[in-house]
């Protein structure tokens, strides 16, 4: 990952997921999350467009419609500079895993379809750490519509990438744009050596998969040998009626 | 004729080569009288019989609001704080600046991208990443730097409402004391202003005289800019009332 910031002082470990809308990412990035903590690793979590500083401004900016492909792309690295500075490079100098949902990648692939160029969007994001492992699910374009019919498809006006033009129709919009990105993706994979999944595959498959790898690289990072509340509970012979259950502790 | 230069790459979503307006910019640190200058410029011209459009840090319909709220808590590093202002910068570009530029207006910029640049530089962002960022920015007809010494400076701050908390640089400085701190900062950030005047070819005037004689050497090198206007109709008179008028 030529453009991103290498520090092989941090003793945390950073995996990230990507890929277009209806992939299924998030999902495997929450099974990976509970097997870790599971593990007793202390794992910290973040997700794309959440800086609590910065995100209603990106509110703003896509409630009133004022955002152009710049301001989209500078809004977004805002919030990922701050997300950044306040959470991942803490989080990595004090020896946590950190599941990103979503990551520099996805405003290169994002801003590219709109046009801004790809160097300046990698030198703008050069101050990015780069991640231990960076998982893409690759799904056909056909079977990402499916999943997201099946589900939630309210087409917000950027999701779609309404700004873009390519359709007067949010859906026939929301496919070429789906589409664009996922042509991008495919660059970014050889570019930055993301490790491609294939997402078609059943659930279970991919976990095993992602785990497979993230394994490999967990050697030497730290858990928590504190033990559980419910081992605490068990052992005195509780039933542990005041605490609530590991999401305290660990989350 | 305002070519559309830019320093970097032109940015998607800008089309034409030439607009009729012209792009003045006026750059000091904070306290020099600029926008007292900024605000006599804007009535002279008018006067001259030009339309004006005024713009400054921070007043974005985008990110303003953001910009004033993220700092009330004093907590923002440098990179965010900087990409905050970028994304002000660039909304006043394409929304303020450049519809002013295109209706033949004189856009008047209360500071610049420089002013930006040398603040992050003091704080530790490399140049280059900054010099990346804004090159987005358009190469303005005018920079004109109001150029006045820490000593100079220092009683505009007694003298009227004290020292501020990001003026005296106190969120990165070790410094003990508002003064301390101020005097350090606002040396760091003028080293860092006379090195991009020269770099970026600013006019540049004194701003230790009065408000008068600052003017006056402000108006004579915009009169020079004006010079070759004169036979350009889109500009002088006006020739169009945009829907962006600054009145």
């Amino acid at each position: 990952m030529a453009s991103l910031r290498e520090d092989p002082h941090l003793p945390g470990r950073l995996f990230i997921v990507e890929g277009i809308d209806g992939s299924g990412k998030t999902t495997q990035l929450d099974l990976l999350h509970k097997w870790l903590v599971s593990q007793g690793y202390l794992v910290v979590f973040t997700e794309w467009n959440s800086s609590p500083i910065v995100k209603r401004t990106t509110r703003r900016g896509k409630n009133k419609k004022l955002l152009s492909p710049v301001s989209f792309s500078l809004i977004h690295a805002a919030d990922f500079a701050n997300r950044t500075h306040a959470q991942i490079l803490p989080a990595l100098k004090a020896g946590a895993v950190v599941l990103a949902d979503r990551y520099v990648f996805t405003a290169f692939a994002r801003d590219a379809v709109r046009g801004v160029d790809p160097t300046w969007l990698r030198r703008l994001y050069s101050f990015a750490v780069k991640p231990t492992a960076a998982f893409y699910f690759d799904v056909p374009l056909t079977e990402a519509l499916q999943r997201l019919a099946g589900g939630r498809l309210r087409l917000k006006y950027y999701e779609a990438g309404m700004d873009l033009r390519l359709s007067s129709d949010p859906e026939e919009s929301f496919r070429l744009f789906q589409g664009l990105i996922r042509a991008e993706y495919d660059r970014l994979v050889d570019e930055f050596g993301l490790v491609r999944v294939d997402a078609s595959q059943s659930l279970v498959q991919q976990q095993h998969e992602m785990r497979g790898i993230v394994k490999r690289h967990l050697a030497g990072v730290t858990r928590n040998d504190h033990g559980r509340i419910q081992d605490a509970l068990r052992q005195a012979g509780l039933t542990g009626r005041y605490v609530r259950d590991g999401a305290g502790a660990w989350a | 004729m305002t070519a559309l230069t830019f320093y970097g790459q032109r940015p998607p979503g800008i089309e034409g080569e030439v607009l009729p307006g012209r792009l003045i910019v006026i750059e000091a640190t904070d306290r020099t009288g600029r926008s007292t200058q900024v605000a006599l410029l804007k009535e002279w011209l008018e006067d001259e019989g030009y339309a004006v459009l005024d713009t400054g840090l921070t007043r974005s319909d985008l990110a303003g609001p953001g910009i004033q709220r993220a700092k009330e808590g004093h907590t923002l590093d440098p990179i965010t704080l900087n990409l905050f202002y970028a994304t002000d910068f660039w909304d006043r570009l394409e929304r303020q600046i450049m519809p002013g530029l295109r209706a033949g207006m004189m856009v008047l910029a209360d500071r610049y991208i420089f002013s930006l640049i040398a603040r992050a530089v003091v704080r530790g962002v490399p140049i280059e990443w900054m010099e990346d960022l804004y090159g987005f920015a358009l190469v303005p007809d005018l920079v004109v730097y109001l150029d006045i010494d820490v000593e100079r400076l220092l009683p505009r701050i007694v003298g009227s409402t004290g020292f501020d908390y990001w003026e005296s640089g106190q969120d990165f400085l070790p410094v003990q004391g508002m003064f301390e701190s101020f005097v350090q900062y606002q040396r760091l950030l003028l080293e860092e202003f006379r090195l991009l005047a020269t770099r970026h070819d600013f006019k540049v005037i004194d701003a230790s005289g009065s408000v008068a004689e600052v003017f006056s050497a402000l108006r004579s090198e915009v009169e020079r800019l004006l010079a070759d206007m004169g036979t350009d109709p889109a500009v002088h008179p006006q020739a169009s009332s945009p829907e962006v008028s600054a009145r």
